[in-house]
């Protein structure tokens, strides 16, 4: 909420700067810093918990904001390489299917990490360079969380709690955006990444579910040519 | 330089994914609402214990499913009824008999005083129905001559009563009360109706008898006499239809018929067919007056449920209804039409109590029912591995009650039986009672009362 208040104040900031002058390059060898906000929104088609549960027991996901910083750099002038870093995205798992209602079960906390090749379109001094990107990524879960709810739901009154967790794995990306050289050394960039992503979890109660988490990802940062 | 940078941002992200305590771990295990109490009034399906005394304990038994820990055998078999798993699960004292006693043959360790727990809150006992007094197992229906496990069968409306006068006529508001009844109206009911179709089917027989061979006798009038007095005499032993026509046509002879014996099969195959026909047709024209009753039982289950306990301060009420009797295997061990029976006084049942409760604000209608019923045509996402046979070997040998009153680990039918659905012909074993107790959770959760 208040990264996203934060990154519309950088975002002005920047179109303020943008008066300046003409826009100038990203070009071969040039390395770019921005920084802003990626909302992970899960698209989640979940399978069904395993025996033992009612039939068509689901899961859904919510999605996350967190503040990014991307790194790229120019291979050639059309040709880039991009990466990103940031804090963990924070997911609350709901019940979904025939478990619908039943409110927050757990959270887990996801930290994709993400290497793409870029194709940039038109000149390095263009004012807007639209850019397609395909890369792999490496899903990494973590901090998976049990509650009351999920125990309540899986294994009652034994006293054993349950817990879960979430199979890591590499999956790949592709991605489209647009660079708005708004000064020769400030940029706005927004970009769009669909990762193809499948995984299972695994209860301790010996019950596992297949997820396909598909997540979009939606990023909006604010710039630097070095 | 540059791409030294860029290796090193990518070294930054895979550190930053490396630190903390990322391990999965529980979560937050406190419920968000914290009940004071559980009160649950009910029959055998929630019965912790009301008969687990005497001869009883002795033979290893006291809950109506597979008794005792034995989870060293299978971790499924942990002896527990739903309402000991909710009350664990919602972090509250494991619940205990109210009442505790039987009184039935002293000689078998049937007879143990009736005793009061003042400290305990589950008044659930098996055999119980919603308002009659006299469910099955109770002494008023013993047979002559047999064991007597006299189980009191206190009704609903009578622990409720119970209840009340021991906590001064009103609940808290912050109790979890839990009720679950109607199964015994239901089978003691078609108990009756089959002992009255039975009856039927035996004068029936006789009279069959009687049309066929009276007027072959010397004296049809006499013949007759003697020949009905003949069947009747056997019938009084208690001896089945072929020896009754044997007795109808020995009687026969000796008036004076001559073809009664050459005839007997005949004789015998027609009498049989006139029984049964009027067997069936007692229980057609009467098995609408069992739906009738138990939506009479439903409609007085749900007036209690508001009148009772509502209307006495209960704020929150989980209603159970009536699990699928007509897929136990109770029911499938008879003919599809009553099956078809069951399965409508189980609906007659529900649908008046749910038109008595559904609509309340603090009750939780929870309808096993369905679920009961899809375990039984879907048993492969609940885990079920069996959900026709019985799990405990009834056997007179094994059994002396032929119920799971008094299974345990030691007269279980061989294999693994940890997943079937029955203990006997109607009662959960721990893993379906466990999820009973999964479903009501999840219903709680719904309700947002977890």
């Amino acid at each position: 909420m208040n990264v996203s208040k934060n990154v519309v104040k950088l975002l002005v900031a920047a179109g303020a700067l943008a008066v300046a002058t003409g826009a100038a390059a990203q070009s071969k060898g040039q390395f770019t810093v921005s920084v802003g906000a990626n909302m992970l929104k899960p698209d989640v088609t979940s399978g069904d918990i395993s025996a033992p549960a009612l039939p068509h027991s689901q899961g859904d996901v919510s999605k996350d904001t967190q503040p990014v910083m991307v790194i790229n750099y120019g291979l050639t002038d059309n040709i880039s390489i991009e990466s990103a870093i940031g804090t963990p995205y924070k997911h609350k798992i709901y019940g979904a299917g025939a478990i619908a209602g039943t409110g927050q079960l757990g959270t887990v906390q996801a930290l994709p990490a993400i290497a793409l090749v870029q194709y940039r379109f038109f000149s390095p001094d263009s004012m807007v360079r639209p850019f397609v990107g395909l890369g792999v990524t490496y899903a990494m879960f973590q901090k998976e969380r049990g509650s009351f709810g999920m125990t309540a739901l899986t294994n009652p009154g034994a006293g054993v709690p349950t817990t879960f967790s979430i199979d890591n794995k590499w999956t790949y990306s592709g991605q489209v955006g647009l660079q708005v050289n708004v000064t020769p050394k400030w940029f706005l960039n927004a970009s769009y990444i669909k990762t193809k992503l499948s995984t299972d979890v695994h209860f301790s109660t010996g019950q596992y579910q297949h997820m396909k988490l598909d997540p979009d990802s939606y990023i909006l940062s604010v710039g630097y040519k070095f | 330089m540059r791409k030294t940078s860029f290796a090193l941002a990518l070294l930054t992200a895979a550190v930053l994914t490396a630190c903390g305590g990322t391990s999965p771990s529980a979560g937050d295990q406190t419920p968000k609402m914290k009940f004071s109490n559980q009160i649950t009034f009910g029959d055998s399906l929630s019965d912790v214990g009301t008969y687990a005394v005497g001869g009883v304990a002795a033979l290893g038994g006291g809950q109506y499913t597979i008794n005792g820990n034995n989870t060293s055998v299978s971790p499924e078999l942990t002896g527990k009824n739903y309402t000991t798993l909710v009350a664990a699960q919602l972090g509250l004292p494991t619940p205990c008999a109210a009442q505790t006693g039987l009184q039935g043959t002293a000689s078998a360790g049937f007879s143990v005083p009736v005793t009061d727990h003042p400290e305990c809150f589950n008044y659930a006992q098996g055999g119980a129905r919603v308002t009659n007094p006299i469910g099955p197992g109770n002494k008023a229906l013993d047979k002559p001559g047999a064991v007597s496990l006299g189980q009191m069968t206190v009704p609903v409306v009578t622990q409720i009563a119970n209840h009340l006068k021991k906590v001064g006529g009103k609940f808290k508001g912050d109790e979890l009360v839990i009720v679950m009844a109607g199964g015994n109206d239901a089978l003691e009911q078609l108990g009756e109706l089959s002992a009255a179709a039975t009856t039927a089917g035996g004068t029936a027989l006789i009279q069959s008898l009687v049309a066929q061979l009276a007027p072959g006798t010397a004296n049809p009038q006499t013949g007759a006499g003697a020949i009905a007095a003949a069947a009747q005499a056997e019938a009084l032993k208690g001896s089945a239809a072929p020896a009754i026509i044997t007795a109808a046509i020995t009687a026969a002879a000796q008036n004076g018929n001559t073809t009664a014996v050459a005839n007997a099969a005949a004789i015998g195959a027609k009498a049989g067919a006139d029984a049964t026909a009027a067997g069936n047709a007692y229980s057609a024209a009467h098995g609408p007056d069992l739906v009738k009753n138990m939506a009479t039982a439903g409609a007085e289950l749900g007036v209690l449920v508001k009148n009772q306990i509502l209307a006495n301060g209960a704020g929150y009420v989980i209603v159970n209804n009536l699990p699928d009797v007509s897929i136990s295997p109770s029911a499938k061990a008879q003919s599809a039409d009553t099956q078809k029976l069951i399965a409508a006084m189980v609906d007659a049942f529900n649908s008046q109590l749910k038109a008595a409760v559904g609509g309340e604000s603090k009750v939780l209608y929870v309808d096993l029912a369905t679920v009961s019923h899809d375990q039984a045509t879907n048993p492969g996402p609940y885990g079920l591995t069996n959900t026709t046979d019985t799990a405990c070997d009834l056997t007179p040998a094994k059994n002396p009650l032929g119920s799971s009153l008094v299974c345990n680990a030691k007269n279980l039918k061989s294999g693994d039986v940890s997943h079937y659905m029955f203990a006997d012909a109607v009662h959960p074993t721990p893993f379906e009672y466990a999820l009973i107790a999964r479903y009501v959770l999840e219903q709680m959760a719904v309700k947002g009362w977890l």
